[in-house]
């Protein structure tokens, strides 16, 4: 009996670790033209490395009335140019279930976007 | 007005993490926003001018200062302790018109483009595709910049091209804070902007081919390189085939560069003879002793079409394989692993056999992704003695278990009186790959370098070094009578780039754009010349 409860136990754990490994995962777009705008200093110790990236971790509020939700790229320090190279959006059991317990009102943004050097 | 940012830092290290080194100022200058001075040449002038005002406050602290630019040096060419600045910001560029030509010049004025310091090797080729130009080599990526590029002779393979600094044609130097100091060289022989450009951009101009030779490799010690002037081509089309043969095959080709009778490659064969390609690559695993077999990569030269097949289903996942990855990084904790590891990587590491893409130069040696920690040691040999000095290189790293593996490139003869590529055909074989703990049982980098050059040495093998890669630079055998490694390699080269420098800097400039690195290589002391301003006039 013992032992069905812990394959039972183990089955469920492996299960859920699936499943929470598999919720969260990164996709990258890159442009294959142009050259990203370089990090100074260089401090990362990843793919970012070379580039400097601008990370936004955040939630956002969608109104009733509203069926999607724009992020404008602008001018910045770390985004001269405002256009973009590349951009990595990341997607976590957390930023599911909240967008589920709320339908879909808040969202939760995880990026990280690199833009293109400026001229 | 160009702003600079400075920042106080302890250290700054390499992309490839070969530091970190001391470092007391980190600059960055920005050009002025175009909406606010709209003339390239005016941003251009602005930017200079906030330059010689930096060489200025390092000069009256008796601060060393040196430009870098994308830090892909795994040497410590690029440090200097004091103060760095970077220069990826400065990215202007010019195109030209008859009218802009010196009146002996034999340059097409459409293959013609200055580009400041700071531009990239890929926003120089989107930038010449423009002008349905593009670089006529490259390194095997495309983020170094041009001043980078040729300060340290970043070389492809290309058979009969030569090194970047090979299409270098002018060079706009800053060589000090006053009035007067910013320079514009080019060879007397082969001039190519006329006075009235060199104006423009407040120039002193000096025709004259020793200084302009001596200049092209210069170390970033020759002062602050500011603007490059090249030679382009019309685009043209790469044909990339990977394939594995013979090792007799392989190296009989690497010592001969003759292709006439490697028929192996059905498509490049005209009237039953191989054509000479563009470039020749071979791979080898040094763990694979018995290998009867090289990979070798061969591009050849085409007409550029549009609607080319699109290379970069193949070309992502090629691009900088012969740098190993992190799986070697874990079997280098386990030193004895090694061999075990790169052979089972083999696969992984080498570009897959049968192989075939075509694309411009600038999409065949596309982005390299940081990778981690890396190292590479990169002798230039006599491509006649390729085989040879691959057995006894190959043999070094065997021994010391080296987590890397070997290729070779063929590059050019170079004029550049500091350049790697000084055999008639020089043979570049390098081993790359992964940084390892010197506290493990493998020894040092600088040992293994040292012990590479001995055998070398003993063998009565001429060489050079990669400017821009690892080795031990303060190394000179006890009997090799040479006062330093550079006097070794280069003979009276050394002495005649000494010279030359002396001759163009003042001797607070000449420390001034000193480091470590040239100290160490002997390059760094000054040397006495009866008529420097001779040596440095112009001559047309």
């Amino acid at each position: 009996m013992k032992t069905e409860v812990f394959r039972c136990s183990l089955f469920i754990f492996i299960l859920l670790g699936t499943f929470l490994l598999n919720s969260c995962y990164s996709v990258r777009l890159r442009s294959v033209e142009g050259t990203p705008e370089p990090a100074f200093p260089m401090v990362r110790d990843d793919y970012y490395r070379t580039m400097q990236v601008v990370e936004l971790d955040t939630v956002i509020t969608i109104g009733a009335l509203d069926k999607d939700f724009t992020y404008l790229i602008k001018r910045s320090d770390l985004c001269p140019s405002g256009k973009l190279h590349t951009v990595e959006y990341r997607n976590t059991l957390g930023a599911v279930l909240l967008s589920g317990i709320t339908f879909g009102r808040k969202r939760k943004v995880k990026i990280k976007y690199v833009c293109m050097k400026s001229n | 007005m160009a702003r600079t940012t400075k920042l106080s830092l302890d250290e700054w290290d390499t992309l490839h993490n070969n530091g970190p080194w001391d470092l007391k100022f980190l600059y960055k200058t920005k050009l002025e926003a175009s909406s606010l001075m709209p003339s390239n040449l005016d941003r251009y002038n602005d930017a200079a001018r906030e330059i010689q005002k930096l060489l200025k406050e390092a000069k009256n602290k008796n601060d060393g200062f040196r430009a870098y630019g994308s830090a892909w040096s795994l040497s410590h060419i690029a440090h200097q302790k004091d103060r760095m600045h970077f220069n990826a910001h400065m990215n202007e560029y010019f195109s030209f018109k008859d009218q802009d030509l010196h009146h002996l010049s034999g340059y097409d004025a459409d293959d013609i483009f200055m580009f400041q310091c700071g531009n990239v090797i890929k926003e120089i080729s989107e930038k010449l595709a423009g002008h349905g130009k593009s670089l006529k080599s490259s390194g095997a990526s495309n983020g170094q910049t041009i001043a980078g590029c040729i300060s340290t002779g970043v070389h492809g393979s290309g058979i009969k091209v030569g090194s970047v600094q090979d299409y270098v044609v002018g060079l706009n130097l800053i060589v000090g804070p006053n009035p007067g100091d910013i320079v514009y060289l080019e060879r007397h022989s082969k001039p190519v902007l006329n006075d009235v450009f060199v104006q423009k951009i407040r120039s002193r101009v000096i025709r004259n081919d020793g200084l302009f030779n001596a200049a092209l490799v210069g170390l970033g010690s020759f002062g602050f390189i500011y603007g490059v002037v090249i030679e382009s081509q019309n685009l043209f089309l790469l044909k990339r085939y990977v394939k594995s043969i013979k090792k007799e095959l392989a190296l009989e080709l690497a010592e001969s560069l003759d292709f006439e009778n490697f028929t192996e490659i059905p498509e490049e064969v005209v009237g039953g003879k191989g054509r000479e390609p563009y470039h020749y690559k071979v791979f080898i695993n040094q763990y694979q002793k018995d290998d009867t077999d090289y990979v070798v990569e061969l591009m050849y030269k085409k007409d550029f079409k549009l609607n080319y097949p699109d290379p970069f289903p193949v070309i992502k996942k090629s691009i900088y394989r012969d740098l190993i990855q992190v799986a070697v990084s874990l079997g280098a904790q386990f030193t004895g692993l090694i061999p075990k590891f790169v052979n089972a990587l083999e696969s992984t590491i080498l570009p897959k056999v049968d192989e075939v893409s075509i694309g411009t130069l600038a999409e065949t040696f596309w982005d390299a992704p940081y990778q981690g920690p890396a190292f590479a040691i990169s002798f230039g040999v006599p491509q006649n003695l390729s085989g040879k000095t691959l057995e006894i290189l190959s043999e070094i790293a065997r021994k010391k278990r080296t987590p890397g593996i070997f290729a070779m490139r063929f590059i050019k003869k170079s004029e550049a009186t500091l350049s790697f590529a000084r055999f008639d055909k020089t043979c570049m074989i390098e081993i790359d790959g992964v940084l390892w703990n010197e506290k493990k049982n493998l020894g040092s980098l600088n040992g293994l370098s040292r012990e590479m050059m001995v055998a070398l040495h003993k063998n009565s093998i001429p060489f050079t070094i990669h400017w821009g890669k690892n080795a031990d630079w303060a190394f000179v055998g006890d009997d090799w009578q040479a006062s330093s490694l550079a006097d070794y390699m280069y003979g009276e080269d050394a002495k005649k780039w000494r010279e030359y420098r002396s001759s163009l800097l003042a001797p607070d400039m000449q420390k001034l754009f000193s480091n470590r690195f040239l100290k160490e290589c002997g390059l760094d002391r000054s040397e006495s010349v009866q008529n420097p301003a001779d040596l440095v006039a112009s001559l047309v």
